[in-house]
């Protein structure tokens, strides 16, 4: 029987069906989304400068904040104002499906480069609500997860500290000692590289340190595994990090709650914590 | 090194499960494409077995001897155990050398006594470091990598393969951003020049020792988009941005072949049947009993033209039907069963074609892959076979094409991000230079100040 034939007798419905194509809502411009009109300021410069993040035009974005700055705009006003209204309108349509990865990665380009912009004029690094420094497992060369959960930190007005791949605990520990941060976060793909997690608790422990919560996720990573020990969150999604973090940062919450609330902190459902 | 300019097989219909141009058999006999498919058990050693050379040796010999029992206990003419190296035992070699001798011997043992036929790939990590300036081709990582080759296929092992990353940095940031270019560059240029040095190493160990020299894959980078592309509602990569990338994979693992490599391919290559159109050589490929790994939207249509069916990878632990070697290789291995019956009872084409149709249509990644459309790309990647480059655009328009024709026919259907990502990359792709030199040139000066860890020195660039 021939491939066509074959073909011709089958109802595609009845086999697969395109979930993301049926649901899709009509087009809208990305400034119309309600929640995008309720986050975007209404004055200028930071309209512009706000809206040109939200369409990713890097070129765009440093020619407004550098036109600001020459105008005498306080950089902290084109921070707060334009750049991270800007962000902020970019990762609520991510959160509702209508932004992809690429826009945030993008839209985060240009945010960073502007934020350097500002900061030199500034004269310090601007105030971000807190430190967390991301990692990868020791032994552990896969650092995609770990980029991605930098962006978004970044993107959610943190400072991410970026200690790269392959960290050995004393490193991690070193870092805690110089950036005291809110949240650490570390990424393994492997079953046998995720046991890198236990020593970087342990290592905290012996020089009596602690920090809210240790977010371990990616790859093989397993959540029983990580609930083993000690100061740790098995996180789910790169995007869930920048929440975790909130938690940490405006509820005070630690890793014993964030285990408890992880799918109301991140507000959706979580099958690994249903 | 032989370049691909023209397709081993006549025509699409001509490719089937179990069946390669170039078939390849084993020093214990087994045979890959001569006739019936080869289910295939991977498992990766627990947490904790990476502390001493004594727990992994333990560990890998327990793997392979619950598969082996299992296989005998529900009646497997044949299997292959992978066993795919932890970044410890990369770099320990020793301990390479001792784990391949550990299961060989198990194996051996099972075959003599029952009679069934078995093989064992090793599949050292690759543990080179892509940093600015960790010397690719010449780092201690590079000399352990190459050395572990050495004791596994000294020490037992039928088929060795591997997973190199070279251009990963650049392509993970295209993945990520959208980029096209980042996409031809890091898979296209960059990993084809890295995959084509170390097969020529690898080629020449394996004839030193006479064992398969099995295959390479783009796991590192295309699968990486198709992880970040997830199920149908995920909101990371684009799916048609991912089944571009996965033919801009097929041009870049067809460079192993040309450097080598017989086959069979590596499993996590969903590219493969791309690369069996073009080359006639037996792969492994893996669907829906992978599901232990990782979820994709090709389940059954990528058994439709395979020759080796894996599980890609599985925690080892007790599930309730047995040790994971255990379950997941019966269900390799009644799949391969299923392939096996239809061959035997003359009715293969017709299961092959109710792999395909089963999935033609969920995903663009899935389209692209059917056996008639895989064979398509190969005939694009062929015609311009001599340049990486070029070829690599081809295969990437050519996917493009592919996705049009099934949209304009109404049988696929996209997303407002589907589209658009796909319409911007064709537009991309069509404006790029004729000149590999000129686009190199243009990639390094952008990437160099984009992608911190993009050396060009790795690549001798």
């Amino acid at each position: 029987m021939a491939y066509e034939e074959l073909e011709s007798k089958i109802n595609q419905k009845n086999i697969a069906i395109r979930y993301n194509v049926k649901l899709e809502g009509p087009a809208i411009k990305p400034e119309e989304h309600p929640e995008v009109i309720e986050i975007l300021p209404d004055e200028e410069p930071f309209k512009s400068i706000a809206l040109a993040i939200l369409y990713e035009k890097k070129d765009e974005t440093l020619d407004l904040v550098t036109k600001a700055l020459d105008d005498k705009v306080s950089p902290l006003d084109i921070i707060n104002k334009g750049l991270m209204a800007g962000i902020n309108a970019v990762s609520a349509l991510y959160t509702k499906g209508i932004y992809f990865l690429p826009d945030l990665m993008l839209s985060g380009d240009a945010m960073m480069e502007a934020v350097k912009e500002c900061e030199k004029v500034l004269g310090h690094k601007s105030e971000t609500k807190g430190t967390v420094v991301s990692f990868v497992a020791e032994g552990d060369p896969h650092d995609i997860g770990k980029n991605l959960i930098l962006m978004f930190l970044r993107a959610g007005g943190y400072e991410a500290i970026d200690l790269g791949r392959d960290v050995p605990a004393s490193k991690v520990v070193e870092a805690v000692k110089k950036y005291h941060p809110v949240f650490l976060t570390g990424t393994a793909l492997m079953t046998t590289t995720m046991t890198a997690f236990p020593k970087v608790v342990d290592a905290l422990k012996a020089e009596g340190l602690e920090v809210p919560a240790i977010g371990c996720g990616g790859g093989a990573v397993r959540k029983d595994y990580v609930e083993s020990m000690d100061m740790t969150v098995y996180g789910v999604e790169a995007y869930h990090t920048p929440k975790l973090a909130d938690a940490i940062v405006k509820d005070h919450e630690d890793w014993r709650d964030l285990r408890k609330n992880y799918s109301d902190v991140v507000g959706e459902f979580v099958p690994e914590y249903s | 090194m032989k370049r691909y300019t023209k397709m081993e097989y006549d025509s699409p219909e001509e490719m089937l499960f179990g069946h390669a141009k170039y078939p390849v058999k084993g020093k214990r006999g087994i045979e890959f494409g001569a006739g019936h498919v080869v289910p295939i058990i991977k498992v990766a050693p627990g947490e904790g077995t990476e502390n001493s050379k004594e727990t992994m040796v333990s560990e890998c010999s327990n793997i392979a001897r619950s598969a082996a029992a299992r296989a005998v206990n529900v009646g497997l003419p044949s299997f292959m155990i992978e066993q795919e190296h932890i970044s410890q035992q990369t770099n320990n070699p020793d301990w390479t050398g001792a784990c391949t001798a550990g299961q060989a011997e198990i194996l051996e043992k099972y075959q003599e006594e029952y009679g069934i036929k078995i093989a064992l790939q090793a599949t050292p990590a690759d543990i080179r470091d892509e940093e600015k300036g960790s010397g690719f081709r010449t780092s201690d990582q590079y000399q352990k990598v190459i050395e572990s080759i050495e004791q596994s296929a000294e020490n037992g092992a039928d088929v060795i393969g591997i997973e190199t990353t070279g251009g990963k940095s650049v392509s993970d940031y295209g993945i990520s951003r959208g980029d096209i270019k980042a996409i031809i560059f890091g898979i296209g240029v960059l990993g084809s020049i890295d995959m084509e040095y170390m097969w020529t190493e690898i080629s020449s160990i394996c004839k030193k020792h006479n064992v398969i020299c099995g295959g390479d894959t783009n796991c590192s980078q295309s699968n990486t988009a198709m992880f970040l592309a997830g199920g149908l509602t995920d909101k990371d990569c684009s799916h048609t941005f991912a089944a571009i990338t996965r033919a801009v994979g097929a041009a870049n693992s067809l460079v192993a072949v040309e450097a080598g490599a017989t086959g069979p391919l590596k499993d996590c290559g969903y590219e493969n049947p791309i690369v069996k159109a073009i080359s006639g050589v037996p792969i492994s490929t893996e669907g829906k009993n992978a599901v232990c790994a990782h979820s994709d939207l090709m389940g059954n249509l990528i058994a439709g033209v395979t020759d080796a069916w894996s599980n890609e990878s599985v925690y080892h632990r007790e599930e309730m039907g047995g040790t994971t070697p255990q379950v997941w290789l019966q269900a390799t291995g009644y799949e391969a069963a299923l392939m096996n019956t239809a061959i035997e009872a003359g009715e293969a084409e017709t299961l092959r074609d109710l792999y395909t149709l089963t999935d033609k249509y969920r995903d663009p990644q899935a389209l692209v892959l059917a056996y008639d459309n895989a064979y398509r790309i190969g005939q694009a990647i062929v015609e311009y076979g001599d340049d990486p480059y070029k070829r690599s655009i081809a295969a990437a328009l050519e996917a493009g094409k592919i996705i049009n024709e099934a949209v304009d026919s109404k049988k696929m259907y996209l997303t407002r991000f589907e589209r658009d990502t796909l319409d911007s990359a064709i537009n991309t792709l069509e404006k790029l230079p004729d000149d590999s030199d000129k686009f190199i040139k243009q990639c390094i000066r952008r990437y160099k100040r984009k992608v911190p860890d993009f050396d060009p020195k790795n690549y001798e660039l």
